[in-house]
């Protein structure tokens, strides 16, 4: 009897304990809940309508209101996302996907293929990403309510990572087929997504606001980045756009605002120092490009733009550039350490080797007459601004004459396109490429503004077409490999660092991951 | 030798002021090279942001460069523009406001050409003379100069005008001689304290004026040394690096301040009216 009324007793406590327990754990997610965020950006956009822009801010901020078929984790591997799981056919023609059932969009209706498709059309129209896959694309078809076939004509190999790419606005998101078809190639401004937040107001220049969506179907799968499981426990997100940099510092030192993008490098320590803020190094983040006139001498000629990349000290200029060493890194690769794509041994023997004499003797090669060379550069950057000074600089040391031009932003655009009246121009890329093909663009015959054409450019527009039809990884790397070798033997533009920008928050926004772009799903205030 | 002797006559503070402080920084512009063992151009970035110490007495910017060093040069640059645009304005100034006071014809024509340009602010003409030709020393000098010679033209007239019916001037003619004589040896002689003072006013202006549109990005081109350029740089670093934005800071206020009270105090040396104000 005593055993009894003990074993029971026991039993009670036990099973007191695990309700009082799971009692405070479901309180705690509880108290996740609630709380209005106020993010201070950089930027303002001109609108909300990623399809009719290349503003990557748009993206930044409708990611909380639109999803994508496919995201980016940490790590950069593609996930399902609306979708389900997908299967491409063997010649790499056709990609048949399947949709999660039951997703709801904003206006209360559930996701299906034909929002699928009506947006894939709109996107492939206008969308910057849908232009480069449209020359080898043949058609988009639904199968039945959840499955969607898209077909090529000619394989092309990138097409599920320029689905999600982060880069610019190019990530394909979902949008309600009745919005689709009521604005047709105009510029949004209803919009009706699956994410978790539902957009509320915007006052042009001032701020987005966005409030949480109840019926949010999540993904199942863990959340990382932008893959996964998305949770909205914020109420309101508030993006205010403030465009000088102190005044977002002192809104979050003063508690104004939860978040601050883009902050003075230099100011880290006293961040550090504040026991309510939290510093955001952003990693790999941006790469800082030197782009060579290559029609005008001497950069005509590749033992001259060789030389260059033997004239400067690349550590040097890193301090100058970009300041403390914890924001910049020395990488010859265009993809970074960790990134699948990524070529350890990209540049070996001239990325970062220091030799002035080198430098001189094939700049003699080139047969340089010794005319001034002019540097072409924004002034308002940073990083291209000082950068710009910095090469100067170590050029006039070893006796080259540099003519700097630094202007506003419209007229460097505007310069940098004509054929002559520069030679190096200093440019930040977006480091978080997924796809070796994206750097077509900027990569080839007089591809963007490198007036690149000789017998190595059209070896290299070889190379890339070898890479858009190579479907298997590891073939598609050694291309890869290759055009990494052809960068740096015939050097049209080469990538000097990698370098991050600096974010800030407050220590009560929990949970907060530091992506190439900021997102507050998954967040909560304390 | 008018100023000399009233100078003795008064000993006036502003311009015994004045005048030390502009010495020391002729002397620290003359001598910058033998004052420093730096370029004021050259990195070193690896020594970025140091404090103030012996080896960088106001210690070092963004590049690693000594701001002692960039100082010196950077009040030369600042002197050259101020010198350049006082010799032009006082030129151009001249010519114009003898041209319309003497020659009562044109008179009309070219002051209500001065007046239009007189109704914008001075720095607004020269900014957006500075965007369109693009930045540079040069370039800082020509708009400056342009900005100031209408009202430098306004006061040489209305002297020459006060000046031309005396009766010193109307014997001069009747004895036969040439307008350029008159102009030259009469009239210009005696309309020299206004067009002093206001040369010296305008060499103040001059310089914070290039302070502030080296400031504004479009004056003198980096790496050049300005002090204007220096406090912009330095705004970013404010925080972390003060010692990036005092010294070019203290360096604009010395130069502006003491010319100004120069300026104010030749004007109260040289002007009949104010004469008895400062006898002791």
């Amino acid at each position: 009897m005593r055993k009894e009324i003990k074993i029971t007793s026991i039993v009670v406590l036990v099973l007191v304990f695990s309700l009082l327990l799971s009692g405070s754990v479901l309180a705690q997610e509880e108290d996740r809940y609630g709380g209005t965020l106020n993010a201070a950006l950089q930027m303002s956009v001109a609108h909300l309508d990623s399809d009719n822009s290349t503003d990557s801010m748009i993206t930044a901020m409708m990611n909380h209101v639109y999803e994508g078929l496919f995201e980016f984790d940490e790590n950069l591997n593609l996930v399902p996302h609306l979708a389900e799981s997908y299967q491409v056919g063997e010649d790499g023609l056709v990609y048949e996907v399947k949709l999660r059932e039951n997703v709801m969009m904003h206006n209360g209706q559930t996701m299906d293929a034909d929002d699928v498709v009506a947006s894939f059309r709109r996107w492939l129209e206008l969308n910057n990403g849908g232009q480069l896959v449209a020359p080898y694309f043949d058609q988009v078809e639904k199968i039945d309510q959840f499955n969607v076939r898209f077909t090529f004509e000619e394989a092309y190999a990138p097409f599920l990572n320029i689905l999600a790419s982060p880069v610019s606005n190019q990530k394909f998101v979902v949008r309600a087929e009745e919005v689709v078809e009521e604005f047709g190639s105009d510029v949004i401004d209803r919009h009706v997504g699956t994410g978790p937040y539902k957009y509320e107001e915007w006052v042009p220049d001032q701020k987005l606001t966005l409030t949480r969506f109840e019926d949010y179907t999540p993904s199942s799968r863990e959340g990382s980045f932008f893959a996964g499981e998305r949770i909205p426990y914020l109420d309101k997100i508030v993006f205010n756009f403030i465009p000088d940099a102190q005044v977002r510092v002192s809104g979050v030192q003063t508690g104004q605002f939860h978040f601050a993008e883009e902050v003075p490098r230099d100011q880290y320590q006293i961040f550090e120092m504040d026991q309510n803020i939290k510093n955001e190094i952003i990693y790999p983040d941006r790469m800082s490009m030197l782009i060579f006139n290559n029609a005008e001498p001497p950069f005509d000629n590749k033992y001259a733009r060789r030389a260059i990349a033997y004239a400067l000290d690349f550590e040097e200029l890193g301090y100058a550039m970009i300041g403390d060493q914890q924001f910049w890194r020395l990488e010859p690769a265009l993809h970074e350490d960790g990134n699948p794509w990524h070529v350890p041994d990209a540049g070996e023997g001239i990325y970062g080797v220091y030799d002035p004499e080198k430098a001189k003797e094939l700049l003699d090669r080139a047969g340089y007459d010794g005319q001034p060379l002019v540097i072409l550069s924004g002034q308002d950057n940073q990083m291209e601004r000082q950068g710009a000074i910095a090469i100067q600089d170590q050029l006039e040391k070893i006796g080259i004459e540099v003519e700097l031009q630094l202007f506003d932003r419209p007229t460097v655009v505007e310069r940098r396109s004509r054929e002559e009246g520069w030679h190096m121009h200093l440019s930040p890329f977006i480091k978080v490429v997924p796809d070796p093909q994206i750097h077509e663009g900027w990569t080839g015959t007089n591809k963007w503004i490198s007036n690149w054409d000789s017998e190595d450019s059209r070896q290299m527009d070889q190379i890339f077409a070898e890479m858009l039809k190579e479907v298997d990884q590891e073939k598609r790397y050694e291309i890869v490999e290759r055009m990494q070798a052809e960068l740096w033997d015939s050097v049209p533009y080469f990538n000097i660092l990698d370098y991050s920008r600096l974010h800030i928050r407050r220590t009560e926004l929990k949970n907060f991951q530091a992506g190439w772009q900021p997102f507050f799903w998954n967040t909560y205030l304390e | 030798m008018l100023f000399l002797k009233r100078y003795k006559k008064y000993e006036h503070p502003y311009i015994t002021a004045s005048i030390i402080i502009l010495i020391f920084l002729v002397f620290l512009s003359l001598f910058a090279p033998v004052l420093t063992d730096y370029s004021p151009v050259r990195n070193n970035a690896r020594n970025r942001l140091q404090p103030p110490s012996r080896e960088h007495l106001l210690g070092t910017d963004q590049f690693g460069r000594d701001i002692f060093t960039r100082i010196l040069y950077g009040i030369r640059t600042s002197m050259q523009v101020g010198l350049a645009v006082v010799l032009l304005t006082v030129i151009f100034g001249g010519v114009v406001g003898v041209a319309a006071g003497y020659y009562s014809q044109i008179d009309r024509v070219v002051m209500r050409i001065l007046d239009a340009m007189m109704a914008f602010p001075g720095i607004i003409i020269a900014i957006s003379l500075a965007a369109i030709w693009g930045a540079g020393k040069l370039n800082i000098i020509l708009a400056l100069s342009f900005a100031y010679f209408p009202k430098m033209a306004r006061i040489v007239r209305s002297s020459v005008i006060s000046i031309k019916d005396l009766d010193y001037v109307d014997s001069a003619r009747a004895a036969g001689a040439k307008d350029s004589r008159i102009i030259v040896k009469y009239i210009l002689k005696n309309s020299a304290s206004p067009i002093m003072v206001q040369a010296t006013f305008n060499f103040a202006l001059a310089i914070l004026d290039e302070a502030a549109l080296s400031f504004l990005g479009v004056g003198i081109m980096p790496p050049a040394p300005s002090l204007g350029a220096m406090v912009t740089d330095a705004r970013t670093y404010m925080v972390v690096a003060p010692w990036m934005i005092l010294a070019p800071g203290i360096m604009i206020v010395l130069a502006v301040l003491s010319l100004n009270l120069l300026g104010d105090g030749l004007r109260d040396l040289l002007d009949p009216h104010l004469k008895n104000t400062f006898q002791k």
